[in-house]
């Protein structure tokens, strides 16, 4: 093997973490070893996270360098983190709690991993502070895809069991098997809770006890709300839930920012399609407002060693919003990448505006007043007829008027079409 | 619409599809392409024995077409890579299928298969199957084999096995066309997808180019005529995808009605049966056979 094994890490249900290093490089690296079953073969949890972490490639989510199939066993080389995000609120935090500027940070990460992962049809399904990893430079780094799967149009139908129960959606959690990204932004709406508290928001014991968990907080929705949500998802059991008032988000999170409260409550809406993308929270006024926050007031991750990068920054664009600003990556195996102007371009870029998620040049428009409504993504497929689709393809629209003029009774078969060959 | 995600969607390359690995073995163009047909319809038939959900099977199929463009069928048997793929795709897809469940259907299709040879003449109604005893040798071989097949699966497509199919797109498609409402042409274009299963184009073709391609049969099938040059815009530019591609899955798919030779199919269903050590003798008769009538040429 190219590495050596060192102390062992951790150990999950079904597998091993050790600390490891190369031995061509000598950079230290994660092993995750997972034997295989004979009884079950590889499993599944190890193919869906090998299948897709392997494709993804974000300074927020964990790189997996290499994975070694051997016989009996599967090891994954993964890139090195100190700690999770669990431990690191253990160690660095007031009782668990983190300052808002460390949260900040966080979450900014969180969400732009997230964004990433739904950017490319990956839905995570499994985030809580045990799987977010954080390495000494405050990085942050989504990993443990497991449970992760690619989705595509909601027509096909997912397990319900997924996701940690304090961090599952309501909507899961009442039995929705065609949910989307929706169900990851509900988790992140939990951790960023949780960092500022040091506590979980929703402690439930079991699957009603965790619903009820979450109602006391947030409130129980509308039956207008759970209506809409029965029709959308037809696996959603309906029943009568007990009503309790929402309790007004200062109180449950004393010290947050009125502007953390606010993406606390986008983020955990009860139904679903009320919950931001990833990529519209990014641009909240929690990350984008400059008065609310001095940028680089606080260090953010304490443990800054000298001479190691220094940690994540806010930096103040012209027009006056503050960018998280990724910091060169020393991961092994990378090259020391220029800083990405990911969010810069995100922001400047006058094309970005036309992304239906940005109505106008105002990216905070979306989070001025009333809450955003987001359709579906992929639920709105209208019965276009020839005369009105809508398509980015221009040309199309151009040939209109001759398409409407075709004859009601096409003739068959057509002159020219190609016979197709035998065998 | 071009692939948004291709990391996501692996497509065979320009060189495996130009040679497959089993050509390399001098497996001939059609002996590979009945094999990998029988092998998606076994993995059809113990799919539909098992119960489980069509994404499945589907999903299976596609696996077991990829596979052949990265192995040949000489180091491989058709049946551990067909078991293997149901078994993995059961996992990928969230309804996991026991492994002793899939065993016992397989060997039950394939004693069928058995039966039919011997008895040519004999309808189906004389077969009887006793399965296997629960702790038989002969489980626990199909049970290596099974595995084995699903690591090499995992092995030799580095992992590539997530799978896009065109079902949801297919059916956007002909709502965009204005054709969504009428049932015969989606249920027969749905058709020719499931059909299209048997054939390799989905390890080839981009999905949006499958899906187009069953709408153009579906639609010649029903006599609805699309837009089409020389008088209009070609409808399939809507979807972004090129007529020679949709030409090449229709000819694919065609292909699958054309009547089978008698003896062709005997043969196919021989090497189906006796795995790769068949196919291992079967490629050394045929060689000797050549180098015997390529001498007599030389003679001469």
């Amino acid at each position: 093997m190219n590495y050596i094994q060192l102390e062992k890490l951790g150990e999950g249900t079904y597998a091993t973490v050790y600390k490891g290093r190369s031995r061509a490089t000598n950079e230290i690296v994660a092993l995750k070893e997972i034997h295989l079953d004979p009884e079950e073969g590889t499993p599944s949890t190890a193919i869906r996270e090998i299948s897709l972490m392997k494709e993804l490639n974000h300074p927020n989510i964990l790189h997996l360098y290499d994975v070694i199939h051997t016989e009996n066993k599967l090891v994954l080389v993964f890139e090195y983190c100190d700690q999770d995000l669990k431990r690191y609120m253990d160690t660095h935090g007031v009782r668990g709690a983190l300052d808002p500027a460390t949260v900040r940070s966080f979450m900014y990460q969180l969400l732009r991993g997230t964004a990433y992962c739904h950017d490319n049809r990956v839905l995570h399904r499994d985030l809580k502070p045990q799987n977010l990893l954080i390495n000494r430079k405050g990085e942050l780094k989504i990993g443990d895809f497991g449970l992760a799967r690619a989705y595509g149009v909601p027509v096909n139908t997912y397990s319900n069991e997924v996701v940690t129960l304090w961090y599952r959606a309501p909507d899961v959690l009442m039995g929705s098997r065609n949910y989307d990204a929706a169900i990851d932004i509900w988790s992140c709406g939990c951790i960023m809770a949780e960092m500022i508290t040091g506590m979980p928001l929703f402690r439930g014991r079991d699957n009603p006890d965790q619903l009820l968990a979450i109602m006391k907080i947030i409130g129980t929705p509308e039956d207008r709300v759970i209506k809409k949500m029965a029709q959308e998802t037809p696996d959603i059991q309906f029943k009568s839930y007990p009503r309790f008032p929402k309790v007004p988000w200062p109180n449950i999170l004393p010290g947050a920012s009125a502007q953390a409260c606010d993406l606390i409550d986008r983020l955990l809406q009860f139904d679903p399609t009320s919950r931001p993308h990833a990529l519209d929270a990014l641009f909240h006024p929690y990350f984008t407002d400059p008065t609310a926050h001095h940028p680089n007031s606080s260090s953010v991750p304490q443990p800054v060693p000298v001479g190691v990068m220094p940690a994540p920054v806010f930096h103040v664009l012209p027009n006056g919003q503050s960018v998280y600003m990724p910091q060169p990556s020393n991961a092994p195996g990378t090259r020391a990448a220029a800083p990405q102007p990911y969010q810069y371009a995100a922001m400047n870029d006058p094309s970005m505006a036309r992304h239906p998620a940005y109505p106008e040049q105002g990216h905070h428009a979306a989070f001025g007043g009333q809450p955003m409504h987001h359709a579906p993504q992929y639920a709105q497929v209208p019965t276009y007829g020839y005369g009105q689709h809508v398509h980015p393809q221009s040309h199309l629209q151009q040939a209109q008027p001759q398409q409407q003029q075709q004859p009601q009774h096409p003739v068959y078969p057509v002159a020219g079409y190609p016979q197709y060959p035998g065998r | 619409m071009a692939i948004q995600h291709p990391l996501l969607y692996p497509l065979a390359s320009a060189a495996q599809i130009s040679q497959t690995p089993s050509r390399a073995d001098g497996v001939p163009d059609w002996l590979e392409e009945d094999l990998r047909a029988e092998g998606c319809r076994l993995i059809q038939s113990a799919g539909i024995l098992l119960g489980t959900p069509q994404v499945v099977m589907a999903t299976a199929q596609v696996l077991f077409q990829r596979f052949w463009y990265v192995t040949s069928m000489r180091e491989f048997s058709i049946l551990e890579v067909a078991m293997g793929a149901l078994y993995l795709a059961s996992k990928l897809e969230e309804h996991i299928a026991r492994m002793r469940d899939i065993i016992n259907t397989f060997d039950l299709l394939l004693s069928r298969l058995r039966y039919t040879l011997s008895h040519p003449s004999m309808p189906l109604d004389g077969f009887q199957y006793t399965p296997m005893s629960y702790y038989s040798d002969e489980y626990y071989a199909y049970k290596d084999e099974l595995i084995i097949g699903e690591m090499q699966l995992l092995k030799r497509l580095a992992f590539n096995v997530q799978v896009q199919l065109p079902y949801n797109t297919m059916v956007n498609y002909l709502n965009v066309l204005g054709l969504g409402r009428i049932e015969d042409i989606a249920q027969m274009a749905w058709s020719f997808l499931n059909d299209a299963l048997q054939t390799p184009v989905y390890a080839v073709y981009p999905f949006p180019t499958i899906a187009c391609a069953s709408i153009h049969l579906a639609a010649r099938q029903a006599r609805v005529v699309l837009p089409e040059p020389p008088e209009h815009e070609p409808w399939w530019e809507l979807f972004d995808t090129d007529f020679e591609d949709i030409e090449q899955v229709c000819v694919w798919v065609l292909r699958l009605y054309s009547k089978q030779d008698e003896k062709e199919r005997e043969e196919v269903f021989r090497l189906l049966l006796g795995g790769r050590k068949e196919v291992k003798k079967w490629l050394e008769d045929n060689s000797a056979k050549n180098d015997v009538a390529m001498e007599h040429l030389n003679q001469h």
